[in-house]
């Protein structure tokens, strides 16, 4: 009995094993300790080239592969490491300068500390998830190394030590380890290994235990284009210093700690939502929160508080006595606040005469008008939940550059100011402010303090001069989000071999041909835009004995080519869709796929997903069946050779048969379609002519739609709605679906009252039936654009379709309002879009073609996925929107025409008109009309401004005018655009 | 906040600075409640159990309520009984268990019929029972793993005749079912936060042999992936059966030397070295 009790404490302490202990508390509040074991060892490597002893014990994975070594045995050297270095940056460094660490052109060979990265990911996830890519690019040699958990850097705490100067000693110690583990290779050029950090005090630890360590600063002087790099470097580090000099004056009310906001959005007393800025009046942001059937009204700058568009944020409602209209003016940033001072605004006041004055005439208005309720609840901000601020591109106003700035290198604010008008101007210290004026540079927001009028920002990299294509059109790709890197060497490994001379086996016994319908005898052909080189879909229409026709949409097999979760499907996921520019195309897979073996084209034999109905003559589906197939088109159309083909009765052979039968089944389809109540909406859509060579844009023209065009859209409908029916009754859970939500009344409030008032016409909108007739009814017959203007403008009351999960709705809620379908979703476009090559995944799943692959059944992930493409869809149409009017802009250089447009929107201080010749809108304002200003009065009520004095007018809504059209550049936001001069006002 | 297991890929090293193959540090005793037939004490990592054997008994219907029971021998030898009991403070909040824990009841069954398999019951006839009692008192992953160990070791004390040890250690996947990546690791005897992130099974071996008792595997995970795990998981056994051999060798040497028993007296078959 004595010996039984041995005490298990002398084992403890064996020297290779520790345990890691903190202290955590939850989301409840409670607080939670945490033990962790920790196993210390010795074979952690040094990943470094020059060591031998390393290499001979880095460990195997499961596999037995041993990761390669990451820190090259010739790191680069500076002024002050002439045998080369590497560099281990503190927390501080990386979270301060994370934009320097992705420049290709320094900081090479980099070792990031286990120490580091723990304290980086509980600091700012998007950072760490920034700083793990890195890892993973070969070329930039970032090694990770678990300091830890290797024996002789692990460090312990002491007695009384914070845990950042216990974090701070872990990374002195590595950087000792390092070189002196270094110095055992007996290597003849021995790289030094720096510790790179900001902390005054870390430094002089450092110095006083010598370890190698500089300022992140100090050592970015040194590099080569040490001036370029400097500015990269966040502001907020700068404040120290200049924080002492007085006690800042604050600006901006304080915001709100986030469980006060937190307490008062769950007792309804705040509200929260996403901040958004008028386009037309940067003093003035809407907010939709569920408890007000209106958007919030957030006026003036202090009511806005720091908030920038796109921010969540919670407000709080004003008192109703301060209640008021939105605005009715034109407000723009640049014109209110030109000659502000970027450097000092000590003394100033948070809200600028200027801007009283102009935001005066709205409380003018809403005395005057009869308060029958017109006005809305305005609101102001109390502090933010999340910002949402990404990276902008902009140009520097050169007003706020000092003239010796532009040659000396004294370093001073600037104002960048972005291109996107919702957002304010950022305040950018820089030296290189003379080389910065006259480009394009991209920026990112560092903060917004309350003693600061602007956010402030730092410069991350200059796209190139201003109005050059290729500046510009990084420039719109950066600003809508859009991935434009050439595919890394991963993804194209993804590739089949063969490459371009990829073949379909010819044998049918080859595993390509497993469970694939032999389709080729079929008269199959594409009708596509001119030129167009992916072809997505093939059509076909033959007769059956019974009277009946059998139709085939046949859709390019992308999933053949990309498999779930390989990188090529990676990328394709977070691209979300090609984006066409006008002279440009940013492809969702390579393009070896997209335009050659994917792609539907003539004469070959071609892999394809095929859906093949039964419809009998009057366009009803008798039967529908979808199967893998193999195809060959016999022809690649236009839309226009389509049409000539169709048209030419001399042509009487089987295929134009086929598309003549396509085309009366896509008339009554058509016809089927309308009669349930689908939308034709319509937006202003043109054309840019390039010449070919060079291609410089040299016309506009509007889109002509033909036939044939309403043909292939019918039965890509007809398609995407079956395929929807097949795979949300397999998969009623994941199946991906997009589904577009009826807009709420509300939205149509102001056009229906100005068609009332205007023109006596009523918008009906209590289902899209009702709609559909009422736009319809909207017809003027003097002018037959009108109808197709109320059809713009209602366009864009609707809400935009979405992409989602079939089980994160209920069945009601799938419908396409748009389309008047119960149930739509995306097949027809693989090559471009990333939905439907989920779609067709799912529905090979479903027809048992294949078994579903996890990720394709995953909930979570597939929210996922629609979230991303949501975003990205959305962000490329802007874009190709964007590229359009730069390109519309670039046609009308050097050119005037007078052009018919109509006044789609009306102010008290201009007016906004829409040329549908060139499909651009654009604003008048009063002082564009005559020198001086005319005096005007604005009848709100009536939608009519007078004006008199020097130019004696009265332009009203839905007014047909004559405008001149020249090119110039705008300043506020250096975009080359058309500029609007109004000529006369007609009828 | 320490990372997690995302960051395996970096450099080969898991959430607790261990390699894919290795088995957390292991503590163990034999004989640590006197005044009980059998007991054990061990420990793998932060999991720490105490077993307590009572019997054979003459079966007693009312002590065996709440506890698994399964017959050894084909119902002609005694019945293994298994109770856990889950200490409040062995998990992070301190929290008190029901006995009707569905969990619970899940794992004493698969203790039970494990160990029925592996005890020679037909010793004691058919109206005995052995009662396994397994206390739970600190918690940190590999649970039914460390809690078949534990009873393999007290069942050893206790002097049941068994034809090996019964081992189990759990092994996991380094990738989540959904990333459905094909260079996945297998993980050797995981901790709570890998089991929480990860899929992983539990499998229980005779011994160093490849004969399996016992697997249980409660995530989703690719069925390509398995059979990694298992082999893994196979091998974590022998390393868990070699270290309970070691616990139970070095405590008959300490009672060889003590005097307990005389050298060659009952232990004749023991090779004590």
């Amino acid at each position: 009995m004595t010996s039984l009790k041995r005490s298990l404490e002398s084992e403890q302490d064996s020297a290779n094993f520790s345990s890691k202990v903190y202290v955590r508390s939850t989301k409840s509040g409670k607080v939670q300790k945490i033990v962790r074991e920790v196993y210390l060892r010795q074979d952690i490597p040094c990943s470094s080239k020059i060591c031998s002893t390393c290499r001979n014990t880095a460990p195997a994975n499961a596999a037995g592969v041993v990761n390669p070594f990451v820190l090259s045995d010739k790191p680069a050297g500076t002024k002050e490491y002439p045998q080369g270095h590497y560099l281990v940056p503190d927390t501080n460094a990386l979270l301060n300068a994370m934009d320097l660490f992705e420049q290709s052109t320094a900081f090479y060979d980099v070792i990031i500390l286990q120490t580091v990265l723990e304290e980086l990911r509980n600091r700012s996830l998007p950072l760490y998830n920034r700083l793990i890519g890195l890892t993973k690019s070969e070329d930039k040699r970032f090694y990770v190394f678990f300091n830890e958990f290797r024996l002789e850097t692990y460090v312990t705490r002491e007695e009384g030590e914070s845990i950042n100067d216990r974090n701070d000693r872990a990374v002195r110690r590595a950087v000792q380890w390092y070189n002196s583990h270094l110095a055992q290779t007996k290597s003849k050029k021995l790289p030094t290994v720096v510790m790179l950090t900001d902390d005054r005090g870390n430094i002089e630890k450092a110095q006083a235990d010598k370890t190698p360590a500089t300022r992140l600063r100090d050592y970015v002087s040194g590099l080569e284009n040490g001036e370029r790099l400097l500015d990269m470097i966040a502001e907020s580090q700068e404040k120290g210093i200049s924080r002492d000099k007085k006690a800042a004056d604050f600006l901006y009310p304080e915001h709100f700690s986030l469980s006060k906001m937190m307490t008062g959005v769950k007792n309804g007393m705040l509200h929260q939502g996403i901040f958004n800025v008028s386009p037309y009046n940067y003093l003035e942001g809407s907010i939709k929160v569920p408890a007000f059937p209106k958007a919030l009204i957030v006026l003036g700058r202090d009511n806005i508080n720091r908030a920038v568009d796109g921010d969540v944020v919670v407000v709080e409602v004003l008192p109703k006595d301060q209640w008021k209209e939105p605005s009715t003016k034109i407000i723009e940033e640049e014109t209110v606040t030109k000659n502000e001072n970027a450097d000092g605004d000590e003394g100033e006041d948070l809200v600028t005469e200027k801007e009283r004055r102009a935001l005066q005439e709205e409380v003018k208005k809403t005395h005057s008008t009869s308060s029958e309720g017109r006005a809305q609840p305005t609101a102001k901000v109390v502090g933010v939940i999340k910002r949402n601020w990404r990276q902008y591109v902009g140009h520097v106003d050169q007003s706020s550059v000092s003239q010796s700035a532009k040659q000396g290198r004294k370093q001073e604010s600037v104002f960048l100011v972005p291109m996107d008008k919702k957002i304010p101007k950022i305040r950018i210290r820089t030296r290189q402010a003379g080389e910065l004026l006259g480009k394009r540079i991209l920026v990112t927001i560092d903060s917004w303090d309350r003693d600061s009028r602007h956010p402030i920002g730092h410069f991350v990299r200059s796209l190139g001069e201003l109005e050059t294509k290729a500046a510009e059109t990084e420039a719109l790709l950066l600003e809508y989000d859009v991935q434009y890197r050439p595919f890394p060497k991963t993804v194209l490994d993804c590739l089949p071999k063969e490459g371009h001379d990829w073949k379909v086996p010819a044998s049918t016994d080859d595993p390509g041909w497993r469970g694939r319908e032999d389709l080729r005898p079929l008269l199959i052909c594409s009708i596509d835009p001119v030129g167009c080189q992916d072809i997505d879909d093939a059509l076909h229409a033959r007769p059956l004995p019974n009277g009946n026709f059998e139709v085939g949409v046949h859709i390019a097999d992308v999933s053949h080519f990309v498999k779930p979760s390989n990188a090529m499907d990676h990328e394709a996921s977070i691209r979300g869709t090609t984006v066409y520019l006008v002279d440009k195309r940013i492809d969702m897979l390579p393009m070896l796929l997209g335009t050659d073996l994917c792609s539907l084209k003539p004469y070959v034999e071609r892999y394809a997903f095929s859906t093949l109905w039964e419809l009998n003559p009057d366009a009803d589906i008798v039967n529908v069946r979808f199967t893998k197939s193999v195809i060959k088109s016999r022809e690649a159309f236009s839309y226009e050779q389509a049409q000539l083909r169709i048209d030419d009765a001399s042509q009487q052979d089987e295929l134009t048969q086929g598309m003549r039968t396509l085309l009366m089944l896509s008339k009554k389809l058509k016809q089927k379609r309308m009669d349930a109540g689908a939308l034709s909406l319509s937006s202003p859509e043109v054309k840019v002519q390039m010449e070919s060579e060079t291609s410089d844009p040299i016309d506009v023209k509007t889109k002509e739609l033909l036939d044939t065009n309403s043909l292939v859209e019918e039965f890509m409908l007809l398609a995407n709605i079956s395929v929807a029916d097949k795979i949300y009754q397999s998969f009623p859970q994941t199946a991906i679906l997009r589904r577009h939500g009826a807009p709420p009344k509300s939205n149509f409030d102001e056009l229906s009252n100005q068609l009332k008032i205007k023109r006596g016409l009523e918008l009906r909108c209590d289902s899209s039936r009702a709609l559909a007739d009422s736009l319809d009814a909207c017809t003027d017959p003097k002018e037959p654009f009108f109808n197709t203007l109320i059809r713009i403008m209602a366009t864009r009351c609707m809400m935009s379709a979405e992409y989602f999960c079939a089980g994160t709705q209920a069945y009601p809620e799938f419908r396409h309002y748009g389309l008047a379908s119960e149930i739509y979703t995306h097949f027809t476009s693989p090559i471009r879009r990333y939905a439907d090559l989920v779609a067709h995944r799912q529905l090979a799943a479903a027809i048992d073609y294949e078994p579903m692959h996890p990720a394709v059944r995953s909930r979570g992930k597939l929210e996922a996925v629609c979230k991303n493409i949501n975003v990205r869809h959305r962000n490329a149409q802007l874009a190709g929107r964007a590229s359009i009017a730069y390109y519309v802009g670039q046609a009308l250089k050097g050119r005037v025409a007078d052009e018919e447009g109509f006044v789609m929107k009306i102010f008290s201080n201009g007016f906004v008109v829409l040329v549908p010749r060139f499909g651009i809108e654009s604003v008048i304002r009063l002082r564009d009309l005559a020198e001086p200003e005319p005096e005007s009065t604005f009848d709100a009520e009536n939608y009519v401004l007078k004006t008199s004095g020097s130019r004696e007018l009265s332009v009203e809504l839905f007014q047909k005018v004559v405008v001149r059209i020249s090119d110039a550049k705008d300043e506020a936001t250096g975009k080359r655009g058309a500029k609007m001069e109004l000529v006369k006002v007609v009828g | 906040m320490p990372l997690d297991t995302s960051t395996y890929n970096l450099a080969l090293l898991r959430v607790d600075g261990r390699r894919w193959n290795e088995l957390r540090q292991q503590k163990g005793q034999l004989g640590v409640q006197p005044s009980a037939d059998g007991s054990a004490y061990l420990e793998m990592g932060n999991t720490k159990i105490q077993c307590i054997i009572t019997g054979p008994n003459e079966r007693d219907t009312k002590s065996t309520s709440s506890a698994s029971t399964a017959p050894t021998s084909h119902g002609l030898g005694a019945t293994v009984a298994v109770s856990i009991m889950i200490a409040p403070f062995a998990t992070v909040d301190r929290k008190r268990r029901g006995r009707n824990d569905k969990r619970l009841q899940e794992m004493q069954t698969t203790i039970a019929s494990g160990l029925a398999a592996t005890v020679q019951g037909q010793s004691y006839g058919p109206r005995s029972t052995i009662h396994i009692s397994l206390n739970v008192l600190s918690q940190d992953g590999s649970l039914l793993a460390c809690l078949i160990n534990a009873a393999s070791l007290a069942l050893v004390d206790a002097g049941v005749p068994m034809t090996d040890y019964l081992v189990a250690c759990t092994a996991g996947s380094t990738s989540s079912y959904a990333a459905a990546d094909e260079e996945a690791d297998p993980l050797l005897d995981l901790n709570t936060q890998e089991e929480q992130e990860l899929p992983f099974l539990t499998l229980a071996t005779l011994g160093a042999t490849d004969k399996v008792v016992a697997m249980v595997c409660e995530s989703r995970v690719q069925l390509t992936r398995l059979e990694g795990m298992m082999a893994t998981a196979a091998d974590g056994c022998k390393g868990v059966r070699d270290f309970l051999d070691g616990v139970v060798r070095d405590k008959g040497e300490l009672m060889v030397q003590e005097g307990a028993i005389g050298r060659g007296e009952v232990v004749s078959s023991m090779d004590l070295d």
